[in-house]
């Protein structure tokens, strides 16, 4: 039986910015709100986001609009994204970014006073909204403290086991309070999940121990469809070291500032595989390529600044034939500048503060003297719920899902900058629909039976105590797998392998233990958290399979091209009714003659 | 791996003792592991009903302070090695109640907090159409240092004040008022007046500084009490002198 019960008009489930922005709009739209967090209040995995919103406010460059950011979005995304999300979010985002900046929020300025926008990756015009390199920080803290200011109900630190369904419309969640392992029943008219990713289904990731997949899986449990899991984002640059950081971000940036690649031998290996198409917006040589960075127009690009997808193949490759460095990553030199220009070090430490600060202050390492060991990290999952691009509801009636954990704006790549709006655009969205539904439908049932079924379940791992394996092993060797067959580079015979590893993997979290009290306790969280992650990586693995062609964040070694026939559809998985993952292909609905248009328009 | 460190670790299981214990444990000690790394490696691999709060592993979500060989530190960035040969004592923050282990309840905070009213007070608000409120990046230097707190509570746990009267506001609601009352963008330091001048309010600093040296983020709260307290002092100086609504 559950400890107490909670009855809230609409639920939400995460507190990262997502679920923060449809708190507030729910609780304006007259709904009594509960929130649910794994964490303390504010440090959500959306805390991390360094580098800024997009927005076409055009401060920068009055000939941005929602127009070029839209086709920014399609193209970054390779036209598989749901252009109508991609439409509202371009239009909607600046909006957002002003609202934010009227709660409160700490923007860098324009000299005279307005919201500065800073260049990024595949945005045409500098649109990014930012504060020095903590975007993040500062989103969360104005959601939040506005969350605090309109009196929502925060339940820090639970974690949701599974969503309750009243009659095949949502109607709540069973969850436990990790400080006492408690179990509680939320009663809602409309729930919105807002979890985030699934990074932690790889060894190697930026996320944090919370990106368990717990949104794609309660939702996919519940009888919602999942679309695009093939579409992983995959950073070129994380950190591999030491283990307490392997995987947190190095920003683009250091590249941005003339940092190389090298592999063990010293040799500069992104020369080495410049794709057909990218070659005439390439340097020719490193010369060449010192020149662009260092300003000169004239001079093209060096290679290290190819797109996010390729340079974290070639890093792969480098490792697999056995060139890589100690770690297991290769190496990221920026102090070799020093040969360039005599003042190397103070112009390192002014360019690039935070990353200097972050290997000085966690490798022990300094940036201006050595090369840093990076390799590519697990960063974003495109793919998530599918949802109705206008309301953010999915096929589950009272069921939301906004931010990470939706799908659809990204296609089958996202582009930087298009994370933090998409959770405070579509976020106030699912908030707006989930009041309205919450205000036209009857409050539904709890089924009693089915919470005690669930609480019984979540409990196993205790009856087998000590006899029952380490949840943390089998979290361990599901890592590995992922990271290796079906991570950066993707080939059948290797995912079929994975999906037959993950089968053993199915039995052993069946049979995990923990012992002791409830309180607080890692290993039983951990053991809970094991089924998310199996569901999520077997989406994975089914979706990219499904999908015989490369394209974004999807490579298949086996079919490395793009196929015109799959550019049409999103891959979906559903689990049917014998509880077994079914995969499709959806037809992606045609896009009304205005948006073609756009696309068109801003080719040329 | 072949160099190991000792780390004592404070438990405390309320359903089973009434004040805390360490158990000890022995754990890798490579140059490049921090505190956090050693805790993570007992729960992972000794005993994982260990307690304790971690998330970023990157100095930016104030998740993972404790008290470290006395001090308030966060663990993510506080090297094992500058502690060889050891014993390296891992302790909760101090000042806080404990729930267990290491996780400290900091409710007492939260509740503060919302004291403060750490939001944009603004007499009319304009439409979005509009535009955004003007602010220069002189305007936004004046307080930016003071927005740059994770909320960690490495302050609290230094701070001798709030060990004695746990009423004191404390060092990081101080300074987020500041940054608040400190932005151009902001009416609100009148209806903060009242916390923050309240006997447990600024007032209760004695100005020690501790806050400030074990920021990690460079705040500087103690700063903040002191130039709130200058200006707290003219105000009620001038509402002694002048006549009212002068």
């Amino acid at each position: 039986m559950p400890h107490d019960t909670y009855t809230y008009d609409v639920l939400i489930i995460g507190a990262g910015g997502a679920g923060l922005r449809a708190a507030i709009e729910a609780a304006n739209g007259g709904a009594s709100v509960g929130l649910i967090c794994k964490s303390l209040l504010g440090k959500a995995h959306t805390v991390m986001a360094e580098g800024g919103m997009a927005a076409a406010m055009g401060h920068n460059d009055d000939r941005d609009n929602w127009r070029v950011h839209f086709a920014d979005t399609m193209r970054g995304g390779q036209y598989v994204n749901n252009w109508r999300m991609a439409e509202i979010h371009a239009k909607e985002a600046p909006d957002r970014v002003r609202e934010l900046e009227a709660w409160g929020a700490v923007l860098d300025r324009t000299t005279d006073g307005r919201i500065n926008q800073r260049n990024f990756g595949g945005h045409r015009y500098p649109r990014l909204a930012h504060v020095g390199d903590r975007t993040g920080l500062e989103l969360i803290r104005t959601l939040q403290d506005h969350t605090i200011y309109l009196g929502v109900t925060v339940h820090m630190e639970h974690t949701v086991v599974d969503l309750v369904l009243d009659d095949g419309r949502a109607a709540g969640a069973l969850a436990y309070d990790r400080e006492r392992g408690r179990f509680h029943a939320f009663a809602a008219k409309a729930v919105i999940l807002a979890t985030g990713g699934i990074g932690r289904a790889y060894k190697i990731t930026s996320n944090s121990w919370e990106g368990t997949g717990d949104g794609h899986a309660l939702a996919y449990r519940a009888g919602a469809e999942l679309i695009d899991m093939e579409f992983v984002q995959f950073h070129p640059t994380g950190m591999v070291w030491p283990p307490s950081v392997q995987g947190l971000l190095v920003t683009e940036g250091v590249r941005g500032e003339g940092g190389i690649l090298k592999n063990s031998e010293g040799r500069r290996f992104m020369f080495d595989d410049i794709p057909d198409n990218y070659k005439p917006q390439t340097a020719s040589d490193p010369e060449e390529g010192w020149r662009y960075v260092t300003g000169d127009k004239s001079a093209r690009r060096p290679p290290e600044l190819l797109t996010r997808d390729h340079v974290a193949r070639c890093i792969t490759h480098e490792v697999k034939a056995g060139r890589g460095s100690p770690h297991g990553g290769v190496f990221l030199d920026i102090a070799w500048i020093r040969e360039k220009m005599p003042n190397a070090e103070e112009h390192i430490k002014r360019k690039l503060p935070s990353m200097y600060h972050q290997f000085k202050q966690l490798a022990d390492l300094d940036i201006t003297r050595e090369p840093m060991e990076i390799g590519p990290t697990t960063h974003y999952i495109m793919g998530g719920v599918r949802v109705d691009g206008d309301t953010q509801m999915s096929a589950v009636p009272g069921l939301f899902a906004a931010g990470e954990c939706a799908s659809g704006i990204n296609g089958a790549n996202r582009l930087g900058g298009n994370s933090l709006s998409d959770l405070i655009v579509f976020g106030k969205r699912a908030g707006e629909f989930a009041a309205a539904w919450a205000r036209e439908h009857a409050a539904p049932r709890l089924n009693q039976a089915a919470l005690d079924r669930l609480e019984q379940a979540a409990l196993e791992p205790f009856e087998r105590g000590a006899e029952g394996e380490n949840p943390y092993m089998v979290q361990q060797d599901l890592q590995e797998t992922m990271q290796a067959l079906v991570g950066i580079v993707r080939t059948e015979s290797e995912m079929r392998e994975a999906l037959e590893r993950l089968d053993g993997y199915k039995a052993r979290a069946s049979r995990v233990g923990a012992t002791g009290h409830r309180e607080y306790h890692a290993g039983w969280h951990t053991a809970l958290d094991l089924r998310n992650l199996l569901t999520v990586s077997e989406a994975i693995a089914r979706s990219a399979l499904e999908r015989q062609e490369s394209r974004g964040g999807h490579f298949r070694e086996d079919f490395p091209e793009k196929r015109a026939e799959l550019g049409t559809v999103n891959v979906m998985v559903k689990q049917d009714t014998g509880g077994a993952m079914q995969v499709s292909r959806i037809p992606i609905p045609p896009m009304p003659d205005g948006l073609k248009q756009v696309i068109e328009e801003q080719k040329s | 791996m072949g160099e190991r460190i000792r780390l004592q670790v404070a438990r405390y299981r309320p359903e089973q003792e009434s004040e805390a214990t360490f158990d000890e444990y022995e754990v890798p000690c490579p140059k490049d592991w921090v505190v956090l790394d050693g805790l993570n490696h007992i729960k992972d691999r000794i005993d994982g009903t260990l307690a304790y709060r971690w998330s970023c592993r990157m100095g930016i979500c104030g998740s993972c302070g404790m008290t470290v060989n006395g001090e308030p530190k966060l663990t993510c960035a506080t090297f094992l090695a500058d502690y060889a040969p050891g014993p390296v004592r891992v302790e909760p923050l101090r000042n806080f109640p404990v729930i267990r282990d290491l996780v400290v309840d900091i409710g007492d905070f939260m509740r503060k907090l919302v004291k403060i009213k750490p939001w944009i007070v603004r007499q009319a608000e304009k439409p979005l159409a509009d535009g955004e409120y003007l602010q220069t990046p002189q305007e936004l230097e004046e307080f930016k240092q003071y927005s740059m707190c994770i909320n960690c509570m490495l302050c609290y746990a230094a701070c001798p004040i709030y060990g004695l009267d746990p009423k004191f506001l404390g060092p990081a609601a101080i300074a987020l008022a500041q940054r608040y009352n400190l932005d151009n963008r902001d009416d609100g330091a009148g209806a903060r007046m009242a916390t923050l001048s309240e006997h447990e309010g600024i007032w209760g600093c004695t100005f020690v500084g501790e806050c400030t040296q074990v920021c990690p983020k460079h705040v500087d709260p103690a700063g903040a009490i002191q130039r709130y307290k200058l200006s707290a002092a003219v105000e009620s100086m001038k509402s002694f002198f002048l006549p009212r609504g002068a």
